[in-house]
C-alpha cells in the first residue's frame, strides 16, 4: 500500500514535472518563430515586420535567418522532411513549394489568410494561383523577380547611341558597338554581360529569358505533359546569340567580370537581370548613369511566397500573422524603395518610389501585350535547368559552332535528348 | 583468463563506444547502402526498391563521370603535390631544427590546416581571378600571358588541385617530422662516414625508410582528395559578377541529387561507389607499401 502509494505520488511528480516542462516548452514555442530566406537583402524588411507585430505578440522572437539561396532550397529540403521543431515561415519560389504541397509537408494555410489571398483587391489571379494547389491556398504572395535590361546610358552615348535596343538583332549590334577593348582587340568592357558560368540552373534560366524573346521556350506543355521546346527555329536563334557574342564577335568572354558587380564598376554596358538590382546599385554605385527597359517580347516572373510549417497551433497562427504584415503597404513601399524586389499586392500607392526611382518604370508600366512566363512546378524543374546549364557552358565557349548552325542544333538535340529523359523518368514526358 | 568480473567490466566499459561507433559511424554506411537500392525523392512516403538500377544509370550519366573523372584527377594530383613536396619541406625543417626558426617554420607551415576552408577559399578565389588577382598581374609582369584560372577546363582544375595541396601540406609535413624525429640516427652517421651526400642520404634512406609516414600520409591525402566539396563550390560560387567554371566532384554531385533535384536513392548509389573506389585505392597503396619493405 505505501509502496503503491509511493509509486502514485513519484508517478503524479513525473507527470507534473512533464506536463510544466510541456507547458512550459508550448509557451516557448508560442513566443517564438523563425523566418527562413534566400535573400540575405531581405533581413531588414523582415526585420522590420517583426519589429510591427510587437504591439499585437509583445512577447514574440522572431528569428530572421536568410542565406544564399541554393543552400537555402537545401536547408528546406531537409528541414520539412525531418520535420520543424519551431513555426518556421519558408520563403519559397511558387515552382519550388509545390513538391513540399503534394507530399503532404506543408499544410493549407488558415481560413482567414486564404480569405486574405483570394480577396482580389489584394492580388492579381497569376499571383493567387502560384499560392493555390487543387483549390486551396498554402501559402501568401510576397514578390516576384521579373527581367529587364539595365543600360549604362553614358557608354550608349559615347558609342553614339540613342535609347536601348528594342530588338534581339538591336542586341548584337549594341554589344558590337559598346564593347571596348585592348590594343590586341580583346574586350576589356563587354557590350553586354551574358551568364556564361558559375553553377546550379542560373545559366540555363537566363537562356530561357533570351529564347522567350525570340518567341521559343526552354520547355513545351503538351496535354498533361512537356518535353524539352528548344529544338527550333527559336532556340538555334537563341544560341546562335550567345555562341556568336563569346566566340565570334567576342563582344564578352567567360572570364569577364559579368552581372550587376560589372555593371555597378562599369565593366559591361548592358545586362538583363530583376529589379533588386536598382536596390543594390544605390547602395554600391549611387552615381552611376543608367536606365532600364522592357525587353523585346516579355520576361519571366518569378513569384515568390511565404509560407508555414512546423511549431505549435499558437506559433503557426503568429507565423500566419507575420506572413500577412509583411504584406501591409508601408512594409511593401520599404522593400520596393530600399531592396528593390518586385511587391505582388496590388492596390499599394507605389508612384512615390517609381517616380523616385524611374529605373522602376520598366518593371511595372508593362504594355498589355508584354508576355510573361514562370518555370513549371514539376519535380524535376532544377535537374532539367542544371543539366541542360552543364551543356549551354561547355558549348558557350565552342569557337568550332560559329556560323555552324547545323552543329548548334547536335547540341540542343542531345540536351533535348537528356531533358526528355528526365521528363519520362518523372512520368511527365508528354506523348 | 580475465575473471568474470574484469570480463563484465571490460565489456560494460566497450559496449556503449561500440555502440556510438555503430550508431554514428556504422549505420549511417549500413543505410546509405541500402537506401542505393531505392529510388526516393525524399518526401515521398513512397520509396520502391529499384534493385541496381540507380547502379546502371550511374555508369551512364555523363554528369557522374564528369564528377568521378574531375574528383579522381583532384584526389590523385593533390596526392602527387603533397607527398614529395611535404617530404622535402619536413626534411629541410628537421635539419634545420637548431634554428630559433625552428617553431615559425613548423606554424607557417600548418597554418593553411587550421584557416577555416571558406574564406581560404575565397582568398584563393581573388588570387586566381583573370582580371583583378594577382597571379596573373605577377604573370604578365614577367612578360607572361593572363590566364583564365577559374575558366578554363584544365586551369580550373589545377586551381583546386592547388588549394587542395596548399591545405593538407601543413598536416603531411607535422607526420613526417614526426617520422624523420623516429630514424635511426646511426644509420645517416654510417652513411656519412661511407661518404654518402645529404641529398643521397635523403633519397636512399630518408624515403625508403619514411615508407610507413607515406602510405599514412598518402592514403589520408586520397581520402581528402576524393571527399573534396568546398574548394570547388567556393571557386565555381555565384557570387555576384565573378561566378567562375563549375568543377563537378562527386560530393557536389551526390548534393545537388539529393536536396535539390530530390534523388536520394540515386545520391546513395553514388555515394557506395565512392567508398568502394576510396576502400580499393586504400587497399591497393596498403598492399603495395607493404610488399616492398614497409611495416
Amino acid at each position: 500500500m505505501t509502496l503503491s502509494l509511493r509509486t502514485r505520488t513519484l508517478s503524479n511528480a513525473a507527470r507534473l514535472s512533464l506536463g510544466l516542462l510541456l507547458t512550459g516548452s508550448v509557451t516557448v514555442q508560442a513566443q517564438e518563430i523563425v523566418i527562413w530566406g534566400g535573400f540575405p537583402e531581405l533581413t531588414e524588411y523582415y526585420e522590420r515586420v517583426a519589429e510591427s507585430l510587437s504591439d499585437k505578440y509583445p512577447d514574440l522572437t522572431v528569428n530572421v535567418e536568410p542565406i544564399g539561396l541554393r543552400d537555402h532550397e537545401k536547408r528546406v529540403a531537409l528541414g520539412l522532411s525531418s520535420g520543424l521543431e519551431d513555426a518556421t515561415v519558408l520563403e519559397l519560389i511558387g515552382s519550388t513549394a509545390n513538391r513540399y504541397i503534394v507530399n503532404e509537408l506543408i499544410q493549407p494555410a488558415p481560413a482567414d489568410v486564404a480569405d486574405f489571398v483570394n480577396d482580389s483587391a489584394n492580388f492579381e489571379p497569376f499571383f493567387q494561383e502560384t499560392a493555390t494547389v487543387d483549390g486551396s491556398v498554402y501559402g501568401v504572395p510576397v514578390f516576384r523577380g521579373q527581367g529587364a535590361l539595365f543600360y549604362n546610358t553614358d557608354m550608349l552615348a559615347a558609342a553614339g547611341l540613342e535609347g536601348p535596343p528594342m530588338t534581339m538583332e538591336e542586341y548584337d549590334e549594341y554589344a558590337a558597338k559598346l564593347t571596348q577593348r585592348d590594343a590586341d582587340g580583346n574586350p576589356t568592357v563587354s557590350g553586354w554581360s551574358l551568364r556564361l558560368s558559375g553553377g546550379g540552373g542560373g545559366i540555363a534560366e537566363k537562356f530561357w529569358i533570351n529564347l522567350h524573346q525570340y518567341g521559343g521556350t526552354v520547355l513545351e506543355k503538351a496535354g498533361d505533359g512537356y518535353k524539352a521546346g528548344y529544338v527550333s527555329d527559336e532556340g538555334l536563334a537563341a544560341f546562335r546569340q550567345y555562341v556568336n557574342a563569346v566566340s565570334g564577335d567576342k563582344t564578352v568572354t567567360v572570364d569577364m567580370p559579368a552581372d550587376a558587380e560589372a555593371f555597378q564598376r562599369e565593366q559591361t554596358a548592358m545586362f538583363i537581370r530583376e529589379s533588386w538590382v536598382i536596390g543594390d546599385t544605390a547602395k554600391k554605385a549611387p552615381d552611376l548613369n543608367y536606365k532600364t527597359a522592357l525587353l523585346p517580347r516579355g520576361s519571366i516572373a518569378l513569384p515568390v511566397n511565404l509560407y508555414v510549417a512546423g511549431g505549435s497551433d499558437e506559433a503557426q497562427q503568429a507565423a500566419w500573422d507575420f506572413a500577412i504584415a509583411a504584406n501591409q503597404p508601408e512594409h511593401l513601399v520599404w522593400m520596393l524603395d530600399n531592396v528593390g524586389w518586385l511587391p505582388n499586392r496590388s492596390g499599394v500607392d507605389y508612384s512615390g518610389v517609381v517616380s523616385a526611382k524611374p529605373q522602376f518604370s520598366a518593371f511595372v508600366d508593362l504594355p498589355d501585350d508584354y508576355e510573361f512566363f514562370t518555370l513549371p512546378s514539376i519535380e524535376p524543374i532544377n535537374e532539367i535547368l542544371t543539366r541542360f546549364a552543364a551543356k549551354l557552358v561547355d558549348s558557350y565557349g565552342d569557337e568550332s559552332l560559329v556560323d555552324n548552325d547545323a552543329a548548334i542544333m547536335a547540341v540542343l538535340e542531345s540536351a533535348a535528348e537528356e531533358t526528355n529523359k528526365i521528363l519520362d523518368r518523372a512520368g511527365i514526358l508528354a506523348k | 583468463m580475465l575473471s568474470r568480473k574484469r570480463f563484465w567490466f571490460a565489456i560494460v566499459a566497450i559496449v556503449p563506444t561500440l555502440l556510438i561507433f555503430g550508431w554514428v559511424r556504422m549505420f549511417p554506411i549500413v543505410e546509405t547502402l541500402r537506401l542505393s537500392f531505392f529510388q526516393w525523392n525524399l518526401l515521398s512516403k513512397n520509396k520502391p526498391f529499384v534493385g541496381l538500377e540507380n547502379f546502371i544509370e550511374l555508369f551512364q550519366d555523363d554528369q557522374f563521370l564528369t564528377a568521378l573523372t574531375n574528383t579522381a584527377i583532384i584526389a590523385f594530383g593533390a596526392m602527387a603535390v603533397t607527398i614529395p613536396a611535404s617530404m622535402v619541406l619536413a626534411a629541410v625543417i628537421y635539419h634545420r631544427t637548431k634554428s630559433r626558426f625552428a617553431g615559425f617554420y613548423e606554424t607557417a607551415v600548418f597554418i593553411p590546416h587550421v584557416v577555416s576552408l571558406v574564406p581560404a577559399a575565397m582568398a584563393w578565389k581573388w588570387i586566381f581571378d583573370a582580371k583583378l588577382g594577382p597571379l596573373n598581374a605577377v604573370i604578365v609582369a614577367l612578360g607572361g600571358e593572363a590566364q583564365p584560372w577559374l575558366f578554363d577546363p584544365v586551369l580550373s582544375l589545377i586551381c583546386i588541385i592547388l588549394l587542395v595541396s596548399w591545405q593538407t601540406l601543413g598536416y603531411a609535413v607535422l607526420i613526417y617530422l614526426v617520422g624523420f624525429r623516429n630514424l635511426p640516427k646511426t644509420v645517416y652517421e654510417a652513411a656519412k662516414l661511407d661518404g654518402a651526400s645529404g641529398i643521397q642520404s635523403f633519397i636512399f634512406m630518408s624515403v625508403p625508410l619514411l615508407k610507413p609516414i607515406t602510405l599514412y600520409v598518402s592514403v589520408v591525402t586520397l581520402i581528402s582528395g576524393f571527399n573534396v566539396y568546398a574548394q570547388a563550390y567556393v571557386l565555381a560560387s555565384d557570387t555576384q559578377g565573378a561566378p567562375g567554371r563549375l568543377v563537378r566532384v562527386l560530393v557536389m554531385d551526390m548534393l545537388e541529387n539529393s536536396f535539390q533535384n530530390f534523388r536520394v536513392g540515386y545520391a546513395a548509389a553514388e555515394a557506395v561507389v565512392l567508398l568502394v573506389i576510396v576502400l580499393f585505392l586504400t587497399a591497393i597503396q596498403f598492399s603495395l607499401l607493404r610488399q616492398k619493405g614497409g611495416r
